[in-house]
């Protein structure tokens, strides 16, 4: 048994305190003369012997009372600690520091490096270290080496980072690092850290150390989980085509401390202007969302900023995002040619009532479209366009090759002929005959996709099975081909497929009411613009997160924009897609400005909104995990090593200790209370 | 409850004749007061006259002759009894009765053993309680002009002084009192056998002790004096402390006085036993003292002496 603090044992002298008062009074046992001397003599003397022993176990209760209060007080554990640290070889040691974001808190990454260079101190000069500091990944600032003096310098020159936590990174780290070592011996991991529940899914966690290795944890992160409000994720288009943000920007901002929060500031900033400031009042561990919408938007790429006005842990409380303004592309719509009005009237009427479509549309029949003008645009709309010419067919295989999105929807006067040979290479499905229902009856949409990004929008509400489609073009997807929807039937609705560097999406009924109801339902309108919108491809994130690489576009000329980081460096990695972009890893929160020459254009990178949790890892989960024990933690247990301040603490025997003694101390008291009523009683 | 306990688990042995501990007169008698008075002279007189002026009207004129009837003359009969003027009257022969004509003898017996040294703090010592008993008592008979002896005991007879019925013999007896020392062991049953033999004149026998022995044993040497003739009325002396047994020390070192023997005892263990074993050593007494026609009673020595001074009068009544 070890004791945290020994010096409590002088606390022991207390104990003499009721021996030394039994004895004095002992010793003044007055003597008295007393003539009737026989008849105390008749009271049976056992009970005098009880009483005696009753006064000999309350003093023995006292002194064991007083005893058990002074060992709890010197805070005793027991300790399980190898032999092997004061025997045998030195062995090989892999220190594992918690560099991640929530160390910044207050002086725990100091504390750690602190408790890192106790470590190396204490070794034993023939002990290899190696130094490995984490976060989301692990980074190895030192191989194995018995040079204290290299090692503590290498400790200097580690620096805490804004990543996240992943305990199982680090320790698949060390336990990699160990496969270097050529030489047996004991091995241990030290791993200091603050011990976040967020750095260790229970769930999904499969890694377990190796039985050979002993595991040494040091806590530096204390014990109450600190609060903390940030703003945890910002949902914003990142590509906007009209001056005014016309949809809802969701901001949620979460509490992840025990006590609740009232009127929080929320100040949003576009281009290090406040646009609008709200408030907001959190309970203990809640989110909550706060959505801003209206608000213009400059030309080209505007910073956004929101930022929460909480007074703990600041690095969190900015969440930053870019929204880009850019100028529509032009889409061509192609429909017969025919008299009255025209098939596209439903098309056009629902594609100009939303300004935020990445497209201005021009319609034309497919006689007067000049196929060496399709080229000239981002997408082509085939809607009922009726046969096609050989050159226009050319054209458009070229078009969509080259990266140009297609949307054919077919109709009564659509030749399947003319698309089946000419569009054969780009086509997703091979079309047939036409079919055509019983009057009166309609088929409906099935085996729909709802997590593809046209259907998504219909997942909950489940309404597109209200359309009734009376007629469309039977046909077989081929094999590239994704079937996002059938009809009732089973032939394929909505098919998409890649062709080239482009994208092909096939609607076999009408975009217009020839061939069903569609046009006459309130679906039809967010039907079309998700179509739309997923042809256009131009959706861009707003932000990223940190540790995620994002694409930076080369310039016009060829070469990649310089990058300065959100700290003004400028970054020097040049890492390189086939097609010449940029490729960059955010490792900091804030703007990376990508230095094009006409127009500089901004990242966005965020931290990970689970590392503001500061909640306290499940410490015997985790144990358990990552040792592959049994179940049984008495048996893990002799496998690894824990601080004496961890012991005492998981142990706590303190407690026991204590209410034993107060366990002993109402004993006591009641057998007082009896023997004292005894004599009053007489 | 036990607030009161020592009113309610005391034994209680109130004055048979209901005198009570009056403020007044009586307050001279208390037994604290008396002490201060150094000759028993002066004490037995102060007690017997303030006894006696505390009553408005004494019952009691002792026994001087008294006519109760007259009867026939018989051959043999005293001439001193004759009743003259009723012969010249009537010329017939009548004797006239009287009471209590004779002087009566009366021997006051005290226990002087070790355990009549007992006193709680503050309080007279049992033995010194009896001497004032006695010297009262004395004091009393002899202003009836009846003779008054006295003799103390322990384990042997060490004191004995002769019935008389002179003035002058209390200064003999006061003189004797006041020597008495305690000490000795009690044998009081082999005492009053021995006593029983002295005493060859029928009397009154006052005995004061604390009758530290056995009932059964004291029950023949009671029955032995009755045989004798002698009319027995025996005061028991105790401290209140010895039937209370209320001892604020959580431990004592009990010594007997007379054996030395040593005993450490809890008294609030103890105490309960203790006063059952007593309370049947008094219940004991008081129904060999009934069954032998023997006057008891039990007197603590913080009780005024005009206690036993009634006691011992209102028994005497119609004897």
């Amino acid at each position: 048994m070890w004791f945290l603090s020994p010096l409590f044992w002088l606390g022991i002298a207390a104990v003499a305190a009721p021996i030394l008062v039994h004895l004095v009074r002992r010793t003044r046992a007055r003597k008295v003369e007393f003539p009737a001397l026989t008849f105390v003599r008749q009271v049976p003397q056992r009970t005098i012997r009880r009483r005696t022993l009753r006064n000999l176990l309350l003093l023995i209760l006292r002194c064991l009372a007083i005893l058990l209060i002074v060992i709890a007080f010197t805070r005793p554990f027991f300790s399980r600690r190898s032999a092997a640290k004061d025997s045998g070889s030195a062995g090989a040691t892999v220190v594992l520091i918690d560099s991640s974001l929530s160390m910044r808190r207050e002086q725990m990454f100091a504390a750690a490096v602190q408790r890192a260079g106790t470590i190396i101190d204490e070794a034993r000069n023939d002990e290899r270290l190696a130094l490995i500091g984490f976060g989301k990944r692990y980074e190895v600032i030192s191989r194995f080496t018995a040079d204290k003096a290299r090692l503590h310098a290498t400790l200097k020159s580690l620096a805490v980072s804004w990543e996240g936590t992943d305990y199982e990174q680090a320790l698949r780290g060390a336990e990699s690092l160990f496969g270097e070592l050529k030489t047996a011996g004991p091995r241990r991991i030290v791993l200091i850290s603050d011990f976040q529940a967020s750095g260790w899914n229970q769930a999904k966690a499969t890694f377990k150390l190796s039985s050979d290795i002993q595991l040494q944890t040091f806590d530096v992160g204390g014990n109450n989980p600190a609060a903390n409000v940030a703003v945890t994720r910002v949902d914003a288009h990142g590509l906007v085509f009209g001056q005014k943000y016309l949809e809802n920007l969701s901001v949620q901002v979460g509490n992840f401390g025990d006590t609740p929060r009232d009127r929080l500031a929320i100040d949003f900033q576009i281009n290090d202007q406040t646009v609008e400031k709200r408030e907001v009042s959190l309970n203990a561990s809640e989110t909550k969302v706060v959505e801003f919408t209206g608000f213009n938007l400059t030309e080209g790429a505007n910073r956004c900023v929101v930022e929460v006005g909480s007074g703990d842990f600041p690095a969190d409380n900015k969440f930053y995002f870019t929204i880009r303004r850019d100028a529509p592309a032009k889409a061509l719509i192609v429909e017969s040619a025919s008299r009255g009005r025209s098939d596209s009237f439903y098309l056009q009427s629902a594609l100009s009532l939303n300004d935020a479509l990445p497209f201005s549309f021009t319609v034309k029949s497919a006689g007067g479209v000049d196929p060496s003008g399709v080229a000239e645009n981002s997408l082509v709309i085939l809607n009922d366009a009726g046969p096609l010419s050989g050159a226009l067919s050319e054209s458009l295989k070229k078009f969509v090759e080259a990266g140009g999105q297609l949307i054919v929807s077919a109709g009564p006067h659509t030749d399947a002929n003319s698309f089946n040979e000419p569009l054969r290479t780009i086509l997703p499905v091979s079309l047939g005959d036409a079919v055509q229902t019983k009057p009166g009856e309609g088929l409906a949409l099935t085996n729909i996709k709802f997590d593809h990004p046209i259907f998504e929008i219909f997942r909950e509400s489940g309404r597109l099975a209200a359309a009734r489609v009376f007629g469309y073009l039977r046909s077989d997807a081929k094999s590239n081909a994704n079937v996002l929807a059938r009809f009732e039937d089973g032939s394929p609705a909505l098919v998409e497929a890649n062709a080239g560097k482009g994208r092909v999406l096939l609607f076999t009924s009408s975009l217009g009411p020839s061939w069903n109801d569609l046009a006459l339902t309130p679906l039809y309108l967010p039907f079309v613009h998700q179509m739309i919108r997923y042809a256009g491809s131009r959706e861009e994130g707003s932000w990223y997160g940190l540790g995620q690489t994002f694409r930076v576009a080369k310039e016009s000329k060829g070469d990649p924009p310089a990058v300065d980081s959100p700290d003004g460096v400028r970054l020097t990695e040049n890492r390189l897609t086939p097609d010449g972009d940029l490729l960059i890893t955010g490792r900091q929160p804030g703007f990376y400005r990508l230095r094009y020459p006409q127009h500089p254009d901004f990242a966005a990178v965020d931290l990970d909104a689970a590392e503001g949790d500061f909640t306290k890892l499940d410490f015997g989960a985790f144990m358990t995990g990552v040792t592959g024990g049994s179940g049984n933690v008495e048996g893990r247990e002799a496998n690894r090593q824990f601080s004496n301040e961890e012991i005492e603490n998981r142990q706590k025997v303190w407690w026991p200790l204590l209410f034993l003694a107060l366990l002993l101390l109402i004993t006591e008291s009641l057998l007082a209370q009896r023997i004292k009523l005894a004599k009053v009683v007489g | 409850m036990w607030w009161n306990r020592k009113t309610t688990t005391a034994i209680k042995d109130q004055p048979a004749s209901g005198v009570p501990n009056a403020p007044g007169p009586a307050r001279f008698l208390d037994p604290e007061v008396l002490a201060r008075i150094g000759s028993l002279e002066l004490l037995a007189r102060a007690v017997v006259e303030g006894f006696m002026s505390g009553l408005h009207r004494s019952p009691f004129t002792g026994f001087s002759t008294e006519f109760t009837e007259y009867r026939q003359y018989n051959p043999g009969d005293d001439l001193r009894y004759l009743d003259w003027r009723l012969l010249a009257r009537t010329d017939r022969y009548f004797i006239k009765k009287y009471r209590a004509d004779t002087n009566t003898q009366c021997h006051i017996l005290i226990d002087t053993s070790a355990s009549m040294r007992y006193s709680q703090a503050g309080r007279i010592s049992k033995l010194q309680y009896a001497k004032f008993l006695a010297a009262s008592l004395a004091y009393l008979l002899n202003r009836q002009q009846d003779a008054v002896g006295i003799v103390a005991f322990d384990q042997h007879i060490h004191t004995h002084v002769p019935a008389r019925s002179r003035t002058g013999h209390m200064r003999t007896i006061f003189g004797q009192l006041s020597l008495l020392e305690a000490g000795g062991e009690t044998r009081l049953a082999e005492s009053l056998h021995e006593l029983a033999e002295l005493l060859t004149r029928r009397g009154i026998v006052v005995l004061i002790s604390d009758f530290y022995d056995q009932t059964d044993r004291l029950q023949s040497a009671f029955q032995h004096l009755r045989f004798r003739g002698h009319d027995l009325m025996a005061f028991q002396v105790l401290d209140k402390n010895e039937i209370d047994f209320d001892f604020d020390d959580p431990i004592l070192l009990l010594e007997d006085s007379e054996t030395n023997e040593q005993m450490p005892v809890l008294p609030d263990v103890v105490m309960g036993g203790y006063r059952a074993r007593m309370r049947e050593h008094i219940d004991g007494m008081r129904t060999c003292a009934a069954a032998n026609r023997v006057d008891y009673e039990l007197i603590t020595t913080d009780q005024p002496l005009d206690h036993a001074l009634f006691s011992f009068l209102s028994r005497r009544v119609g004897k």
